[in-house]
């Protein structure tokens, strides 16, 4: 396998005799941020979820860094560090927004939970590690101010930055992002923008879903196109917005003459 | 072996008739309702007291009483269930019903007292010979009844308008609230009928079983289990689940012995949800995932670090000095130490239910397997209570791990099932063991606790051992709780799927807070056993279980502390006030009921919140820098 972060081979996803996904091949290069977009009902998020194997791809195989997702379930995939946030924000609630964010240090923390309990100063001094690094992502998110609130208590916008943050402080490999501009207003997007490249130089490679064109073509170095199941087109965010099939997918048959 | 199988198949009949309430309040609702079994009861002694005291004649009497049964019903889920269901999510629904089933008992013990009560055989005792087999004429009541409520629920849910509306509800409450259906309408209207259903079964079974206040929960139980036999929902299933467990109880207690009937029930129940978790009769899976999106949910709760300590000392300092504060002739401190103790078991309860938001419905199955190991190896082999206390631990731990590696594949109601099963499993053992633990009557000559030479005889001895092992355990439970391990279980208690995504091993965290509960109730059935030198079933069973459950929540979930309140409340009030004895299953059950509709993070709840925002008051409110930084 060659370096690519995520290799996407020939997989399809049927439910009943409904194809979701049909014969889709892609790679999401190393360090690289690929944006994947279509309209509504492509199966954007059902390539997610097989990827992150909620459920399993009808034929097919998914390969993260060279390994085998197929038989790996959605928690040990997620242990390899890839990461991924939901559509709707799914914030733990009856936490507050740092707990939120120091959930996702779950992958690396070291300490054993007896240590934990027996008070030592090794566990409590990784705990006061963790926590200052969760407050570095809450400053990069813009969410510090809200830091000891209810996470169910913020504006969807914010939850799923939130859910940005602790998918961070999990150290991903790979980031999916799932829709994250969803709920953003005009300049909360620009951040995200902004906070997307600056994920991407950190080293962390992503992958993410998106309908705001403009934040795509922004930010993404590669872009692949999903319509009805079928993989359309896949190029740089230039060479996108100039094929025929994408405005085809989007704006429909007619307009495209 | 006919008279046996024949036997069975009446007794199956009562089952059967309970069954089919469960059924259709499962159908329409999606909620296992435990008062079920209590109806039954309250259907018997009104109609008792209708024809017994008032002299009505018998058809009359019967009528009245169901008619009242079912209006009491009707009333009771006015009042609690329908409003509930709308906000909890259905493991708290499962504990509210059985706050409901605690509410009702205590109720009838208050009208009716403890006493046993028959009815009269409807047409005489004299029985009727069918097959060769002598049957008493009740027995073709109870048949002829079960066949009449099977075909009148038939016909009413499969033929009629209103039918086809129960069943949208169960498909799809949303949906069917959107399609005009008044829901409400539709659940109290099946809550309602269950009663009604529960009350007829009450009455043709008083003539041949004498039933008394708290005979409602072997109903529940019984007819519990021949749903979850027959299939959640199916009603098929509620009627050939109930005669299977009929004659499968009749033939163990023909052929192997009465004591261990209930344990051939609980295997029963615990091979189909192994192997079967849907039943025999499977009906559409119910779209659970329509009315889950209400998620449990608790409000945060936290002291800042000094305000916590402070609290906290002044918690220990009284707890210290509490001996000196109360009359030695009193025997409260008898009672404070019981506190303690159960206090432990809810503690590691919490840690289950309130942190991992697992439901046990069987926590006093592990105290009796404490109690009764520590106290056997103690009496029988005269081992040292510390060295049996530890065979205890490693027993439940035992115990736990082969239930909850069984149990992996069930999710939610089902495990809370599991462990109610485990529970009247290790009941049922030790009523039948009789050699080993005593039987009914209780294991008698139990030591006091030890450790080396040193003896904890007195009260006083005791409540210092207890406190500190009490003050020990929260420190050691805080400590783990307020790191990764406590944010993994309430990640996975709220979002399952979401703490999957981010790596979190659900499974393995799961049987950890499960095995730290049972080590906790284990301990805590052990100092119980040591206590009270004496260890009887009655002082473990399912009835403690649920009364573990109603100290957590109308104490606090998932706050650790709380629960001290609710355990305090519920051992203290009835000793300090005497003629209280008699209300105190009342007040359970109706503590339990309000707690959760009112309540959501208990007494403690209430409590630390107005606490924290009294110290709030004191200091700069962040509220206020908030809203300064957004118009900034």
């Amino acid at each position: 396998m060659s370096a690519a972060a995520l290799n996407v081979v020939n997989v399809t996803k049927r439910f009943g005799g409904l194809a979701a996904i049909a014969d889709v091949t892609l790679e999401v290069p190393d360090g690289s941020l690929t944006a994947l977009i279509g309209p509504n009902g492509a199966g954007k998020t059902t390539l997610f979820n097989l990827i992150t194997n909620l459920f399993p791809p009808t034929a097919g195989d998914i390969y993260f860094y060279g390994t085998p997702l197929n038989r790996l379930s959605p928690g040990h995939i997620a242990a390899l560090g890839l990461i991924r946030t939901f559509q709707t924000a799914r914030v733990f609630p009856g936490m507050t927004v740092l707990e939120n964010v120091l959930v996702g240090a779950h992958r690396h923390t070291r300490r054993h939970t007896v240590e934990q309990m027996l008070w030592l100063a090794s566990a409590r001094g990784e705990e006061k590690k963790l926590t200052a690094k969760a407050d570095a992502f809450l400053d990069m998110t813009g969410l510090s101010r809200f830091r000891d609130d209810a996470a169910t208590d913020l504006p969807m916008g914010a939850q799923k930055l939130l859910e940005v943050a602790r998918a961070l402080m999990a150290r991903p490999r790979l980031l999916l992002l799932d829709e994250p501009a969803a709920g953003l207003n005009d300049s909360e997007t620009g951040e995200l923008a902004s906070l997307l490249r600056a994920v991407r130089t950190s080293g962390v490679t992503v992958m993410v879903v998106e309908h705001n064109m403009s934040l795509v073509m922004g930010v993404a170095d590669q872009v692949t196109v999903l319509d009805a199941g079928y993989l359309v087109a896949s190029g740089s965010p230039q060479e996108i917005r100039r094929n025929a099939r994408v405005i085809e997918a989007y704006v429909g048959p007619e307009a495209a003459v | 072996m006919t008279a046996i199988i024949v036997g069975g198949l009446l007794q199956g009949s009562v089952f059967a008739i309970v069954a089919l309430g469960f059924a259709l309040v499962f159908r329409v609702t999606g909620v296992i309702n435990l008062s079920q079994g209590a109806f039954c009861v309250v259907g018997a002694l009104s109609m008792y007291t209708l024809q017994q005291t008032l002299g009505w004649p018998a058809a009359l009497a019967a009528l009245g009483a169901v008619v009242g049964t079912t209006l009491f019903g009707a009333a009771l889920g006015t009042a609690t269930f329908v409003p509930a269901l709308a906000r909890l999510p259905h493991s708290s629904m499962l504990m509210l019903t059985a706050g409901l089933l605690t509410l009702i008992e205590g109720l009838v013990l208050v009208v009716w007292g403890s006493d046993p009560y028959d009815l009269p055989s409807f047409s005489g005792e004299a029985p009727v010979d069918i097959l060769g087999v002598r049957v008493a004429t009740q027995g073709l009541w109870i048949a002829g009844t079960a066949a009449i409520v099977i075909i009148a629920l038939w016909y009413l849910l499969a033929r009629t308008m209103m039918g086809r509306q129960l069943r949208a509800c169960a498909e799809n409450p949303l949906a069917a609230r959107l399609m005009g259906i008044d829901v409400p309408r539709m659940t109290l209207l099946s809550f309602a009928m269950a009663a009604m259903i529960g009350a007829i079964g009450g009455i043709v079974v008083a003539p041949i079983t004498s039933l008394q206040f708290d005979s409602g929960q072997f109903f529940t139980i019984f007819g519990f289990i021949a749903v979850a036999i027959g299939g959640m929902g199916s009603f098929i299933g509620a009627v050939v689940g109930g005669l299977v467990l009929g004659v499968g109880e009749q033939l163990a207690a023909g052929y192997v012995s009465s004591l261990f009937s209930n344990g051939l029930a609980v295997i029963l129940l615990l091979v189909t949800l192994l192997f079967r978790p849907s039943g025999l009769f499977t009906t559409v899976a119910r779209r659970q995932d329509v009315r889950d999106e209400q998620r449990v949910h608790l409000p945060i709760l936290r002291f800042s670090g000094r305000d916590g300590l402070a609290y906290g000392a002044v918690a220990v300092a009284l707890l210290l000095a509490l001996p000196w504060l109360v009359p030695e002739s009193s025997g409260l401190l008898g009672s404070l130490v019981i506190t303690g103790i159960l206090f432990i078991g809810v503690l590691g309860l919490d840690v289950l239910m309130g942190y991992a938001g697992q439901v046990s419905l069987g926590q006093a199955g592990f105290m009796a397997v404490g109690g009764y190991t520590a106290a056997i190896l103690a009496v029988t082999y005269g081992w040292p209570p510390l060295l049996g206390t530890f065979a205890g631990i490693v027993l439940s731990l035992l115990c736990a791990l082969v239930l909850s590696l069984a149990t992996m594949r069930l999710r939610g109601v089902y495990l809370a099932l599991a462990t109610l099963a485990f529970g009247l499993l290790i009941d049922s053992l030790a009523v039948g063991m009789m050699d080993t633990t005593g039987g009914p009557s209780g294991l008698v000559g139990i030591p006091s606790f030890s450790i080396g030479p040193w003896s904890f005889a007195s009260p006083t001895s005791m409540y210092y051992l207890v406190l500190a092992l009490i003050i020990a355990l929260v420190l050691l439970l805080l400590g783990g709780l307020r790191s990764g391990f406590g944010r993994a279980l309430k990640a996975i208690r709220t979002d399952q799927t979401a703490a999957v995504a981010l790596g979190i091993k659900v499974p393995r965290y799961k049987v950890a807070a499960f095995a730290i509960s049972a080590a906790l109730a284990s301990l805590s059935g052990s100092l119980f056993a040591f206590h009270f030198h004496f260890l009887s079933p009655e002082m473990v069973s399912t009835s403690r279980s649920f009364e573990m459950i109603t100290m957590l929540v109308i104490g606090g979930e998932g706050t650790l502390v709380g629960s001290l309140i609710g355990v305090a409340l519920l051992t203290l009030l009835p000793e300090i006030f005497q003629p209280f004895a008699l209300y105190k299953r009342l007040a359970e059950g109706a503590l339990l009921v309000i707690a959760f509709q009112y309540l959501p993070a208990g007494i403690y709840g209430s409590l630390a919140g107005w606490l924290s925002r009294l110290s709030l008051g004191r200091r700069a409110p962040p509220s206020l820098v908030l809203s300064k930084d957004q118009t900034g």
